[in-house]
Formats: C-alpha cells, structure tokens, sequence
C-alpha cells in the first residue's frame, strides 16, 4: 500500500507537464462516516486532460464532485485533505464557494439544460447567476461560449428557441458552453458522454481535445477506450476492502495504459475486471 | 460539417470580456450572498408561520376541551343552560350515537358500489370508464355543502323521506363515493401483473382470476381509502346540516332525526350560554381525536402493506 | 399508498394504462355487477348536478338577473340578490389564496431544502394530519379565539394606517368576525392542501439541475428562485387553483366568521358572508323561492369549484409532461 501512495506521489513530479491547475493531497470524501473514497494525492496539470477511470464503486464521482464543493449541501458529506486550485486551499474558510464554483465549472452525465429557459438563456445563465446583466457582454459571451462549444453555426438563428428541441449530442454542447461561459480555468466532466450515442460522443470527445489549450479537463469515464483516446494524464481508482475507493496508480495516460506500475492498474485496462 | 471547421480554429481568449465579467461578478458578490441568506431565512419564517396557527390550534383545543370532558359528557342527552342552572348543558351522548349512525350507514351505502366503481375503472378501458374518472376526481373535491343541496332535493323533498339519518348518510355517501373510487382503483392497478398472468396462466378465468387473485391483494389499499373517506365524512358539517333534522334523542333508527359532533359544535358555539359555548372545545376535540385515530390507523395500517409487500 | 386527500390525486392516465396491461373482464356476470356498478355511480353523478340544477331552475328562468347582481336578501318573500355571496366568496377565496401562497411557497421550499431528510416524513404526515382537521374546528377557533383577538388588538391597530378606512371600513362599525378573518381562516385552512402538493412539486424537480446551477456560481436562493421555481411552475399554478377551489367552497368556518351578513360591500372589516356559508345559514329557515335560490347559487358555487379544479388537474398533468422531457 505504502509503495503505491508514494509511487503515486512520484507521479506527480513528473515536469513534463508543465504548471498545475490543482493539487490534491490525501483527499478523502465520507458520508456519515463512511468513507467513500480516499489517499488521493495527485497534480490535474494546467491545459491537459486528466481522467478519473475505475469500475463503479470506486469513488471517481465523489472525488470529482468534492473538487467544485458539490458535497456542501449534502448532509453528512465530509471532505478532509487539501485541494488546491493555483495553491489556495478551496475548503478554506474563506473561499467563498459562488466564486470557486464560477472557476471550477461542471458537466454532467445527462446533458441538462435547464428546461424552462432558451438556448440564449441558458448559455448566459451562469452570467446572470452572478449578476451580469449588461445585454452586449451577455450576447458576446453567448457567441464566444457557443462557438468554443462548437455549436454557435447550428444554433445561431434560433437561439430564442427551448433548448428540449435540440438533440441529446447538441444539449451536451449546450451544457459544456453554459459551463464555458463562465470562463472557468477548470472543467469538471462527469461521464460527459455517457447519455449519447456514439456520434455525438466522438463529437464531445472531438470538442475536448481543442478546449484544451483554454481550459483544464477533469473527466470521470468509465470508458477505457475513451480515457485513453482524449486524456493525458490517468488516475486510477478502485475499491477498497472495506468498499471505499481508493486511488491505485496516478500517471500520464501512456503509462496507465501501456506500462503501468500496479498490476491491479493492467488488469483493469486489460478489461480483466470491472 | 460545419462544426468540425469550427473546431479547426483556435480558441481565442478575450481577455478584456473575461475581466469584466469577473469584475461584475466579484463586485456583486456580497451582495447576491446577502439576498440569498435573507431569502431562504424568510422561507424558514414561513414555515414557522404557517406551523404557528397549527399549533396554536392544537394546543388550545387540549388545554380548553380536555376540562369539559367528563363521563356525563359522553352518556347524557344535552339540556338548555337556564338562568337558574346557567351551567346545566347535559352531554353530547345524542351527537355521538348520530355521528356514529350517519358514518356507518353512509359506509354501507358508499362502500360496496365505491369499489364496484373503482374495480371497473382498473379492469376495464372503455369511454364509460376514462369519463367516470374525470368525474370521480371532480367529484371529490366539490364543496360539501352541495352534498347536502343534492340529499335535500333528492332524499328529504323528491322521496319524501324528511330530515332523518339515512338523508344525512346519503349526503355523507355521495361525499365518500370518489374517494372510495379512487383510492380502489389505485390499489387495484396497483397489484403486480405478475399475480394476474400468474393466475390467467393456470387458466382461470379473467373474473376468476380479478376476484380471488386480485382483489384480495388490493383489499388493504381499499380498506385505507375506505377509513380516509369515513374520516373526511365524520367531520363534515355542511352536508348534514341541512338533512338530518338535529334531533335531540340517543337514537339508531335511519328514519329518525339525528345529530352529529359537527354540528353541535356549529349550533353551540354561537350560544350565548358561556357552558356551552365552553362543551364545544370538548365536543371538537373528541371529533379530532377520533379523526386522528382513523387518519393514523389508516397510515398504519397502509405502511404494514408495504412492508409486508417488500 | 401515499396519504394524499383524494382530491389531490392526480393520476396520468398514459402512465397507469401503460403500466397495467389489463385483461380485459370478459363477458360475464361478474362484468355485468361491475357495469351495473359504473353506471349508478354515473346516475348519482348525473342526478347530484341535474336535481340541483333543477331546483334552482325557477330561479334561473324568473329572476336570474336579481341572483347574479341584486344587492339585497330578503327572506321569506325577496328578492334574493347575490352579489353580496359572490362578492364575498371572491373576496375572501382571494385573499386566503394570497396569503396561502406566499406563506406555503416559502413553507414547501423549507420544507424540501432546509428540514433534514429524516424529519421530512414527520412534517409531511403533520400536514396531511392537519389537513384532516374538520374545517367547523378551524371555524370554531376562528370565532372563539381569533375573532375577540381580532376586535381588541387587530382592528384598532389596522385602523390605525393611512387610507385603512377606504380598506377596512370606519372606526366603530367593524367587528371580530369579518370578511377579514375569513379570509385569515381560510387562508389557515388551505394552506395544508397548498403546501401538500407544492411540496411534490418542489422535491421532483431533478437533483441535476440544481446541481447544475449551483455549479454556475448560484447561490441558493438564486437557484430556488432561478431554476426550481420555474421548473416547477405549471405545477405550482395548480397547487394554487387546487387551494382556490377549496377555498370557494369552504363552508361551515366562513359561515361562523365572516359574521354571516348579506351586504354588498368591501370593507374587509365588516361582516360579510359567501356563497357556501349563505346556504348553510339559511336554508334551514327556507321556502319556496327561497330554497330555488339557495339551489342557484349552490350551482354557481358548482361551476367555481369545477372550473378551478379541472384547470388546477390540467396543469399537474402539464407539469407532469414537462419533467418528462427533462
């Protein structure tokens, strides 16, 4: 065990990849005192994408969403450890968690504009939220966010229209330009794909790989193949004896996958479980 | 595919746009907090609100009905408070007997046709059935006292029957149908279509198969409705005001006038006899109680299903 | 089964069909009793609308116009003016419906984000309990308690404001039991049915949307007033007309409140009356006229609460098929 956690250390040093974007060290996540994921210690490096793989069970959600303090409003949810964003302390008492959560924007596993609102409004909620109301930023940022989302040219001419008419694939770019117009300097993805069909995913995955250069990817999949066609870097997570998940192997994506140090890390990626 | 020469530009950063949205959203910041916090501290205040009355209520109810309840209470006729007894205001034992009579007859009569009706709503699918279940929902919440409009018209005046019993139950009937209808179709539709193919499988006949396979299954749900729909008679004022004549005896007999808990409560609180007016928190509380033990037996009695189905 | 009121169920017919292939009953006896069955409860449906509609018919077809707008009521003889019922029913459903819906929206949202779950069930059984209670004890408490409390401490202070005359009524003529404290009783009473299923509403709209604002950098209430508010409006509308049709017909509390007077006026502090409550005060004196009367603005009453309460069914049943989407 003791090996693993400092291999995973060692990982983390690795200097190819450039500046980080977040550092977690010796996170764990407990509801009511049961633990449900813990020792993650690792660096999300800056305009890379790093992906959260392992069978279900093994904590990749829960980790994910203690990086934005989705935990807060569940009762019983604690977070102990640090996670840094540009070396503050998020969980710091005076972070205030409107804000952190403007610079850690989220996708979810099923695309979920908010129904009532047009694609417009949707795309300019995240502004509105946090008191934009100037209607010429709002237009520019609608345009620039839709456009990274690669779905300004489709939904140009109708963008007063509810955003239920548009496709499962679309309302997915929808929401990642909703998340994108806040600017944020990380994306948290949840199985971003998970509710498409094949098409539409590859058109996700396609989008993630130019977002890159703009903004920092943290992607939960449970899709091996998916992890090792758009990621850099690979943190490998399963359960524990006593059924909280814990991180095994964190490493770029190559090494994961090709080379990686844990032979629990192999026969995963191997498809041998899970 | 036009997205995919989109994607073939690089993303540009506006740095100016992003600084001014940051700008904006920092500076209204504390504010936002602020209203937030206000805001959902005046939902709590609802809350309280809206549980302070309820209370209230309940509490008052107790502390001004549990003095005037005594055994003469339940077992004597009332009397008229005069100047020389001011405080001889005699028991409620007739509005108890007339409560329980009117409940039990309007039972007999709601019940077995409720559940016919709720039964044929589940089983079958034609018009009849789909206008009928409008009618039901509309039904059950139309104000009561057209209830006792209809028994008035229909029992007391058109079959010359008079203010009795059984005009009152009629009304109190017509007022427990829907529920009934309603809360047997939904135990009906509500038995797994497992135990029916079961049943059809083993060749049974359908009719067979709904009455010895299905209704046994749903009796519970249509007993809980059952007691729901007697609770909501029992306390009901407004349909037997009008029909049941307010009689003044212990009596059992349909075709007598009888009276009832509610209205006693009506008629006294207005009294200009403070012993009256002061028996009617003890006439309310026992028409609480009694409501409370059905509503909660009924509860009960429809959480033991679910567990005995899990 | 939950414990809902019956008249709050609102089923989906698509659903229930979907979910219960039912073999159809054949043709036999036991089809017949079940059809016997289905077609009394229609006679009994039919019967309860037509014999009220028929009593009332000569008043409908002989001075129609005095019941909708005649001012004054005049037993034994007439003429029987309505306005006085229907401007009272109006004012004080209304009212009640304001008060009901701003404190039960505010209720409904603690209740699903700020009461721990574990608690949640035990609030939610104390409001079905609550609506439980007959409405003559919320009448009863109303004239017992609220009226005396009303006329000794309420009325003066509220009179007590600019313009509350045009309002309230003068100094000196109002009372404890007015349209005012029907309005609060009432408001008191449907609040129970509101927040029942404004609750449901509220508590069904997806965890992720929610989610999803908050992680745009909302706060709270801006994702309550934002996004769950408008996801569960159609619904909420029909919470509200729900508690409307309740309140039009509330009966025997309006009847011991409102002070049970048949003047055409709005003077929330004086004593008014409303359609349901006017029946219930003097049909037991009634004759002839009187009683066909009594029957025609029982069938306004009907039409009031029917109309409120398909709207109210329309809009559950929308919001049903917007969260479907979702």
């Amino acid at each position: 065990m003791t090996e693993i956690k400092s291999g995973a250390a060692v990982a983390t040093s690795a200097d190819i990849r450039g500046a980080t974007a977040m550092q977690l060290r010796d996170v764990a996540v407990s509801f009511h005192g049961r633990t449900a994921v813990r020792d993650c210690t690792f660096d999300i490096a800056k305009n890379r994408v790093t992906s959260l793989i392992g069978p279900s069970g093994s904590g990749k959600t829960t980790l994910l969403r203690a990086l934005n303090r989705l935990h807060d409003l569940t009762p019983g949810a604690k977070v102990s450890g640090q996670i840094l964003l540009e070396g503050t302390d998020i969980y710091r008492g005076d972070v205030t968690v409107t804000e952190l959560r403007t610079r850690v924007g989220m996708v979810f596993q099923r695309p979920n504009p908010f129904p009532t609102m047009s694609i417009y409004d949707n795309v300019v909620s995240g502004l509105r939220f946090n008191g934009i109301k100037k209607k010429a930023l709002l237009d520019e940022a609608a345009e620039t966010s839709l456009r990274a989302a690669a779905l300004w040219d489709s939904v140009e001419s109708r963008l007063k229209v509810a955003a239920s008419n548009l496709s499962g694939g679309e309302q997915q770019r929808l929401c990642i330009a909703r998340a994108l117009a806040m600017d944020p300097e990380v994306l948290l993805m949840d199985e971003p794909t998970s509710a498409l069909d094949p098409i539409a995913t590859l058109r996700i995955e396609e989008l993630m790989t130019t977002l890159k250069s703009r903004v920092t990817i943290i992607i939960v999949t449970h899709n091996m193949q998916q992890a090792a066609r758009i990621s850099d870097d690979c943190a490998f997570l399963l359960m524990g004896e006593d059924r909280a998940g814990e991180l095994i192997e964190f490493d770029t994506t190559e090494k994961i996958f090709n080379n990686p140090k844990d032979s629990r890390t192999l026969d995963y990626t191997l498809g041998r479980f899970g | 595919m036009s997205d995919m020469t989109e994607l073939d530009k690089p993303i540009e950063v506006d740095n100016e746009l992003r600084n001014e949205i940051r700008r904006i959203s920092q500076h209204s910041r504390a504010r936002r907090a602020t209203v937030s916090k206000v805001m959902i501290a005046l939902c709590a205040v609802a809350l309280v609100v809206s549980a302070v009355p309820l209370v209230l209520l309940i509490l008052q109810l107790l502390e001004k009905g549990i003095p005037v309840i005594d055994k003469t209470f339940f077992t004597t006729l009332p009397s008229t408070p005069s100047l020389i007894a001011p405080n001889a205001t005699g028991g409620v034992s007739n509005a108890i007997v007339g409560s329980i009579a009117l409940s039990l007859y309007a039972s007999v009569l709601a019940i077995p046709l409720g559940v016919l009706v709720g039964v044929y709503l589940a089983e079958t699918e034609t018009k009849l059935a789909s206008s009928l279940r409008v009618i039901a929902q509309t039904m059950a919440g139309a104000p009561s006292i057209l209830m006792g409009l209809f028994a008035f018209s229909f029992v007391v005046r058109d079959l010359n029957i008079g203010f009795t019993a059984i005009a009152g139950s009629f009304a109190l009937a017509v007022l427990m149908l829907p529920v009934i209808v309603i809360s047997t179709e939904i135990a009906v539709r509500g038995v797994p279509n497992t135990l029916r193919e079961a049943g059809l499988a083993l060749g049974a006949k359908s009719h067979t198969v709904s009455l010895r396979v299905v209704l046994p299954a749903a009796v519970s749900g249509i007993v809980t409705g059952s007691i729901l729909a007697i609770s909501r008679a029992v306390g009901e004022t407004a349909p037997v005001l009008l029909v049941i004549g307010g009689g003044f005896t212990n009596s059992w007999k349909p075709f007598d006038p009888v009276s009832a808990l509610p209205l006693t409560i009506f008629e006294n609180a207005k009294s200009e006899w403070p012993s009256q007016r002061a028996q009617v928190w003890g006439v309310a509380l026992v028409l609480v109680a009694f409501i409370f033990v059905l509503s909660l037996s009924a509860r009960m009695w429809a959480s033991r299903k679910q567990q005995v189905r899990n | 089964m939950s414990l809902v009121p019956a008249e709050l169920v609102v089923q989906d017919e698509r659903e229930a069909v979907a979910e219960y292939n039912s073999a159809t009953v054949e043709r036999s006896w036991y089809h017949y009793v079940l059809l016997a069955g289905a077609i009394l409860f229609a006679a009994v449906s039919v019967g309860f609308v037509g014999t009220i509609f028929w009593s009332s018919l000569p008043t409908w077809l002989h001075h129609a116009g005095t019941l909708l707008g005649g001012k004054g009521w005049v037993s034994p003889a007439g003429p029987f003016g309505g306005l006085a019922m229907i401007a009272g029913t109006l004012e004080t459903s209304l009212i009640a419906l304001v008060l009901a819906v701003i404190i039960g929206l505010g209720t409904s949202v603690a209740i699903v984000y700020l009461i721990p779950k574990r608690l949640r069930n035990v609030v939610a059984t104390l409001v079905e309990l609550l609506a439980a209670v007959p409405s003559i004890v919320y009448g009863l408490w109303g004239l017992l308690i609220l009226a005396p409390w009303m006329e000794s401490t309420v009325n003066p202070w509220l009179n007590k404001w600019p313009f509350a005359t045009a309002i309230f009524g003068s100094p000196g003529k109002e009372f404890g039991t007015s349209l005012l404290l029907a309005s609060i009783v009432l408001g008191i009473m449907i609040l129970p049915t509101f927040v029942a299923i404004s609750r449901e509403v509220i508590a069904v709209v997806p965890q992720d949307l929610i989610e999803a604002s908050l992680s745009l950098g909302a706060t709270r209430w801006q994702v309550i007033r934002g996004v769950v508010l408008p996801t569960a409006k159609i619904g909420l509308f029909g919470a509200t007309f729900l508690a409307l049709a309740r309140a039009t017909g509330e009966t025997v509390a309006v009847a011991l409140v409102a002070g049970g007077v048949a003047n055409a006026q709005f003077h929330l502090l004086y004593p008014g009356t409303s359609i349901a409550a006017w029946i219930a005060l003097t049909f037991g004196e009634a004759q002839g006229n009187e009683i066909a009367a009594l029957m025609a603005l029982g069938v306004l009453l009907m039409l009031l609460n029917f109309g409120f309460s398909l709207v109210s069914r329309w809009m559950v049943r929308r919001q049903r098929l917007v969260l479907e989407r979702v």
